[in-house]
C-alpha cells in the first residue's frame, strides 16, 4: 500500500522527528510514504480566528496539493479534524470542490486510526519499560472518536504500563493560547497537576499542538517528564517532542 | 470587548473560593451525570430521539405553535403572545393589575430573567418574589444568577448565612440544614398569600396543550397550584409535539442537568381549576414570548433553539469552570451561552464571547440534543467583525498558500529562534505577540531542517491500484430489557428508597391498619387527606371517624377566606393520597388533582403518605403513556409525578431535603 503523508504545519516546522518516525512506523507496516511537496498548513487557524475565506482558500491549497488518489495520513486529529469535517462545510457552496473535499475526507486518516482500523495492525515490537500517560486530545477524541486505537498500539508497546489521562482539554486551543492567557495556563495547570498525580514518567498523545503546551509547561516548572507523539514511541525514540 | 470577558475572567481565577465553587460544581455535575447515564444503557438512541425531536419542532416552529394555541384555548389557558421583551412585561404586568396584585411569587425561570420582569414589575410597583432557593439568595443580594440551574453557585454556605443575617436579620449558623428551615417558613407564607404565581415552563406539549414544569424544591408546584392566578411564560420554542416526545425529554434534562434520574415534581397542566377541582387557579395564563427566537431560527444558529437550558454544557466546560457564569455578563452563560448571547441580543455586544472557547467539544459531548457547539461558536467567530491577530492570520495564510513562501517563513522563524534560544531546542521567552506564550510554558525552536527538506527525496512512487478501505467502525446500541412485574415493583421500591422515599409493602387487608398506625408513630394529630375514592382510603378514613381522629378534606374556597383555610391546611403535619399509577424506572408516584383527590396533601405537609397498588406500576413514563395514560393525562387540569421528598443542592451543592414540599415520603405499596 501506498500513502502520502500530510504532516501538519507544526510537525513539518517544529517537531521534523515527529514526521520522520511516522515514516519509519508506517515503513516498518509495510506502507511506502511520501510528502507531497506542495502542502502547507491545513487553514485550521484561519477557521478558528473566524476568517472563512482564508480558511478557504487553504483547503483548495491542500487539496490540489493532496490531489493524488492516494491515502492520506495525518499525524494529528485536529487537522484530519479540519480536513474530514470541515472542508466539506467550508467548500458546501462550490460544487465540484466539495466533490473533491468528499473523496479527501473520506481517504484521510489519523495516524493511530489509520494503523488500526485500516492495516489492522497492533503491535509493531517497540518496547519501552516506563509509565506512559496517554493524553486524548479533543479534537481526536470528540472530533474523530479516535480513543482505542492509540491505547491499542500503546498496549503493545513491550515494558510499557499505560495509563488514560483524564480528556480534559489542555488550554492550547490555537489562538485561544495567547489571546486568553490566564485562562489556558489555568487550564494547562490543572493537566500539569493531573500529570503529577498519575506519576507517569512520560506523556504520549496524537497531537503536537496539544504535547507541545503540555510539555512547555513541564519545561518550565522544572517536571522530568517529556512528551512524546505516539509514533516516536513506536519508532523507539527517547522522551521527548525534539 | 475581548477584554471585558478576559477582565472578568481574571477577577475569577483569582478568586480562590469563587475556583473552589467552580471545581466543586464542575466535579460534582459531572460525576452525576456520567453516573446516571450509565444507568441508562439506551442513551444514545434517546439523544438520537431527542435531537430529531426538536428539530421537528424548531424547523417547523409556526404549525405547532398553532396547534398548541388551539389546544391551550381547548384547556381554558388563556394564552398570549409577545414579539419581544417590552411587550412581554406589558401584557404580564397588564394581568397582574387586572387582579389588582401587588405582590407575585416567582418559580425560577431563566426566559423572566431574559426578560428583566422582576425590574418591569418592580419599577410599576409590584413586589416580585423568588422562591427557588437560589433564586431567592440571588435576589436578596441584588445579583444575577451565576449559572442557569445553579444561581447561587458562586457563593459558599458562610456568604449565604450571612446573607440571610444581615438582610433578613435571620438568626442562622453557617449550615444548609438552617439555612432551608428559615426559607421554608419564610417563604410558606408568600406561597399561601400571594394573589399571582409566576412560573417558567420547561416544555409545552402541542397535541394536548401541556404545560410541563420540572421542579426539585415544591416551589414550582406551590407558585402555579395555590395562588389565584398563574401566569406561565415560555419561549415558542419550547415545544415538544407529543406526550411521548415529552417522556423521552423528561429522560433526559434531569440527567443532564443534576445527574437525577428525575427531578422530585414533574407538573404536567392543562388548564385552571375545574369545577369540582378542590384547588388550582381560578385563571392560568400563558405568555408566549419570541424575542429574537423566530429570527434565529431563520439562521445558522437555528441548532441552538434545541437547547433545553440543562446546564450540563456550563458544567463541563473547561472555561467556565476557570471563569464562572458572571464573566459572560450575560443571563445565558457558558458554551450555550456564547452562542444564545450574541444570537438574541447582538453580536455586536457578545459577539466576543464566541472566543472564550478551545473548541475541546466537551459541551456538545455533555449536550443532551448534540447541539454542535463549537461548530455555532466558529459561525459566530466567522460574523463577529471581532478578529483577533486578523493581519497575522492574513499574513499566515499568504504564506502558507505558497509551499515557496512557506518554506522562507519557516527558515526565518528557525534564524530567529537560534537567537531567542536559551535552552536547547526550546525558547523561554519570544518577542511581541508571542511574548504571551512564553510567561508559563517553553515554545519549540522552528527547526533548521523542517520535515520537507528531510522528506524532499520521498517522491511519489510509479502508478499503483487505489487501496480498498476498511468500513469506518460503530458502535450498535444496546438492547433494552422488559421487567417482570415482580422486577417492576423491586425496581420501584428500590428507586424511590434511592431518592429517600421509604416504601412499606403489605396486603390490601392490612393496609389500613398500617397506615393508622403510622399516623400514631408520626405523632400526628391531624390528617390533610383524599376522600374516600378507593377502598383503602375508605376504610382508613372510617378507621380514623370511629378513632375520633380529626381529618381535613381540602377544598379551597375561593375569595377572602382562602388564604385563612390554605393556612390551616398547612398546620397539618401529614397527608394522605392515593396515587393513578407509578414507574418503576424513577420511583415515581403519579397523582392529578380532580374531586375529592386534592394535591395539598401532597404539598402542603411535612410528611406525605401514598397508598399505590403493585398492578398501576408501570416500567416508566412512556410505558404508561402507551398503556392509557396520554388519554388521561390530557382530561387532567394538573398532574404531577413525584418521585421522593422535596429537594434542594443550591447551596455548594449540600443535598438537603422538605425546601418547599414534604420532608418525607412515604408509599404504602398493595401487593
Amino acid at each position: 500500500m501506498r500513502i502520502q503523508l500530510f504532516a501538519t504545519c507544526l510537525v513539518d516546522s517544529l517537531f521534523p522527528e515527529v514526521g520522520e518516525a511516522v515514516v519509519e512506523v508506517l515503513t516498518r507496516a509495510g506502507v511506502e510514504t511520501w510528502f507531497p511537496p506542495g502542502q502547507t498548513c491545513c487553514g485550521q487557524p484561519a477557521l478558528n480566528a473566524g476568517s472563512r475565506a482564508e480558511a478557504r482558500r487553504l483547503a483548495l491549497h491542500t487539496l490540489e496539493a493532496l490531489a493524488a488518489e492516494d491515502v492520506v495520513v495525518v499525524p494529528s486529529g485536529s487537522c484530519s479534524q479540519m480536513i474530514r469535517h470541515h472542508y466539506p462545510e467550508l467548500l458546501a457552496d462550490q460544487p465540484e470542490e466539495l466533490e473533491r473535499a468528499r473523496r479527501l475526507a473520506d481517504r484521510t486518516f489519523e495516524f493511530s486510526e489509520f494503523l488500526v482500523d485500516q492495516l489492522l495492525v497492533a503491535d509493531l515490537e517497540a518496547s519501552l519499560p516506563l509509565v506512559i500517560g496517554y493524553h486524548p486530545s479533543c479534537h481526536l477524541l470528540r472530533g474523530l472518536g479516535v480513543d482505542r486505537q492509540p491505547l491499542r498500539l500503546l498496549e503493545g508497546i513491550d515494558g510499557a504500563s499505560i495509563e488514560r489521562l483524564s480528556p480534559e482539554c489542555c488550554g492550547f486551543g490555537g489562538l485561544f493560547s495567547v489571546e486568553m492567557p490566564e485562562i489556558s495556563r489555568e487550564m494547562l495547570e490543572r493537566t500539569l497537576e493531573r500529570i503529577r498525580n498519575s506519576g507517569v514518567e512520560l506523556v504520549a498523545g496524537c497531537d503536537v499542538s496539544c504535547l507541545m503546551q503540555i510539555e512547555g509547561g513541564l519545561r518550565r516548572t522544572g517536571s522530568p517528564v517529556r512528551c512524546s507523539h505516539l509514533a516516536q514511541l513506536l519508532a523507539g525514540r527517547e522522551a521527548g517532542l525534539k | 470587548m475581548t477584554l471585558a470577558f478576559r477582565q472578568r475572567a481574571r477577577r475569577a481565577i483569582a478568586d480562590p473560593q469563587l475556583q473552589r465553587l467552580l471545581d466543586q460544581n464542575a466535579d460534582a455535575r459531572q460525576r452525576a451525570r456520567m453516573e446516571a447515564l450509565q444507568e441508562l444503557p439506551e442513551a444514545g438512541d434517546l439523544r438520537q430521539r431527542a435531537r430529531s425531536i426538536r428539530q421537528q419542532v424548531v424547523f417547523g416552529l409556526e404549525a405547532y405553535l398553532e396547534l398548541f394555541g388551539s389546544r391551550l384555548a381547548d384547556n381554558g389557558v388563556q394564552l398570549r403572545r409577545a414579539a419581544d421583551a417590552a411587550e412581554a412585561n406589558r401584557l404580564i404586568l397588564e394581568i397582574v393589575r387586572s387582579h389588582k396584585a401587588n405582590l407575585v411569587a416567582k418559580s425560577k425561570s431563566m426566559l423572566t430573567e431574559e426578560l428583566g420582569v422582576n425590574a418591569a414589575l418592580e419599577a410599576a410597583g409590584v413586589r416580585a418574589i423568588e422562591t427557588d432557593l437560589g433564586e431567592y439568595i440571588v435576589q436578596l443580594r441584588g445579583e444575577k444568577p451565576a449559572h442557569i440551574m445553579t444561581p447561587a453557585l458562586h457563593l459558599s454556605t458562610e456568604q449565604v448565612a450571612e446573607t440571610f443575617r444581615s438582610q433578613l436579620g435571620a438568626v442562622l449558623s453557617d449550615d444548609a440544614e438552617q439555612i432551608n428551615a428559615e426559607v421554608r417558613s419564610r417563604l410558606r407564607e408568600v406561597f399561601l398569600t400571594t394573589p399571582v404565581g409566576i412560573t417558567g415552563v420547561n416544555f409545552g406539549v402541542a397535541e394536548t396543550g401541556t404545560l410541563c414544569l420540572v421542579t426539585n424544591e415544591g416551589n414550582g408546584r406551590m407558585v402555579a397550584t395555590l395562588p389565584p392566578v398563574h401566569i406561565a411564560v415560555m419561549g415558542i420554542e419550547r415545544l415538544v409535539p407529543t406526550l411521548d416526545d415529552l417522556a423521552v425529554m423528561l429522560q433526559l434534562l434531569p440527567r443532564f442537568a443534576t445527574g437525577q434520574s428525575i427531578s422530585s415534581y414533574v407538573s404536567l397542566i392543562h388548564g385552571p381549576r375545574r369545577p369540582g377541582d378542590p384547588e388550582g387557579p381560578a385563571e392560568r395564563y400563558l405568555v408566549l414570548v419570541d424575542n429574537g427566537r423566530s429570527r434565529v431560527a431563520e439562521t445558522a444558529a437555528a441548532e441552538a433553539l434545541l437547547c433545553i437550558r440543562c446546564g450540563s454544557c456550563l458544567n463541563a466546560c473547561p472555561i467556565f469552570r476557570e471563569a464562572g457564569g458572571h464573566a459572560y455578563d450575560s443571563v445565558y452563560s457558558g458554551p450555550i451561552g456564547s452562542v444564545l448571547s450574541p444570537a438574541l441580543f447582538g453580536l455586536q455586544k457578545y459577539g466576543h464571547l464566541a472566543q472564550a472557547s478551545t473548541l475541546c467539544g466537551a459541551c456538545m459531548e455533555a449536550c443532551p440534543v448534540g447541539i454542535d457547539i463549537p461548530g455555532l461558536l466558529l459561525d459566530v467567530r466567522a460574523r463577529s467583525e471581532l478578529k483577533p491577530l486578523e493581519r497575522g492570520i492574513r499574513l499566515f495564510s499568504w504564506v502558507a498558500k505558497s509551499p515557496t513562501r512557506f518554506r522562507w517563513a519557516q527558515r526565518a522563524a528557525a534564524l530567529g529562534g537560534r537567537l531567542l534560544a536559551r535552552r536547547a531546542g526550546w525558547i523561554t521567552q519570544l518577542p511581541g505577540p508571542f511574548a504571551e506564550w512564553t510567561r508559563f510554558r517553553d515554545f519549540p525552536q522552528f527547526s533548521t531542517r523542517p520535515l520537507r527538506s528531510r522528506l524532499r527525496k520521498v517522491r511519489r512512487p510509479a502508478a499503483d491500484r487505489r487501496p480498498e478501505l476498511e468500513p469506518r467502525v460503530e458502535t450498535p446500541a444496546a438492547p433494552v430489557e422488559t421487567l417482570t412485574p415482580g422486577q417492576r415493583t423491586d425496581q420501584f421500591e428500590a428507586r424511590l428508597k434511592d431518592l429517600g422515599g421509604e416504601v412499606i409493602r403489605c396486603a390490601e387487608l392490612e393496609a389500613a391498619d398500617r397506615i393508622v398506625g403510622q399516623l400514631y408513630v408520626l405523632g400526628a394529630s391531624r390528617l390533610l387527606s383524599w376522600g374516600p375514592v378507593e377502598p383503602i382510603l375508605f376504610t382508613v378514613l372510617q378507621r380514623l371517624e370511629q378513632e375520633g381522629f380529626p381529618v381535613v378534606l381540602p377544598e379551597v374556597p375561593d375569595g377572602p377566606q382562602r388564604t385563612q383555610s390554605l393556612r390551616d391546611f398547612g398546620e397539618v403535619q401529614v397527608g394522605l393520597t392515593g396515587a393513578v399509577a407509578a414507574f418503576a424506572d424513577t420511583g415515581t408516584v403519579v397523582l392529578s388533582g380532580s374531586s375529592r383527590r386534592s394535591l395539598l396533601p401532597s404539598l402542603l405537609p411535612e410528611t406525605h403518605l401514598a397508598v399505590v397498588r403493585s398492578k398501576d406500576v408501570y416500567p416508566d413514563l412512556a410505558g404508561w403513556l402507551t398503556a392509557g395514560g396520554s388519554g388521561y393525562v390530557a382530561g387532567t387540569s394538573n398532574l404531577v409525578l413525584i418521585s421522593g421528598p422535596s429537594r434542594t443542592a443550591d447551596i455548594e451543592m449540600t443535598l438537603t431535603v422538605g425546601v418547599h414540599g414534604p420532608r418525607q415520603l412515604v408509599v404504602f405499596l398493595i401487593e
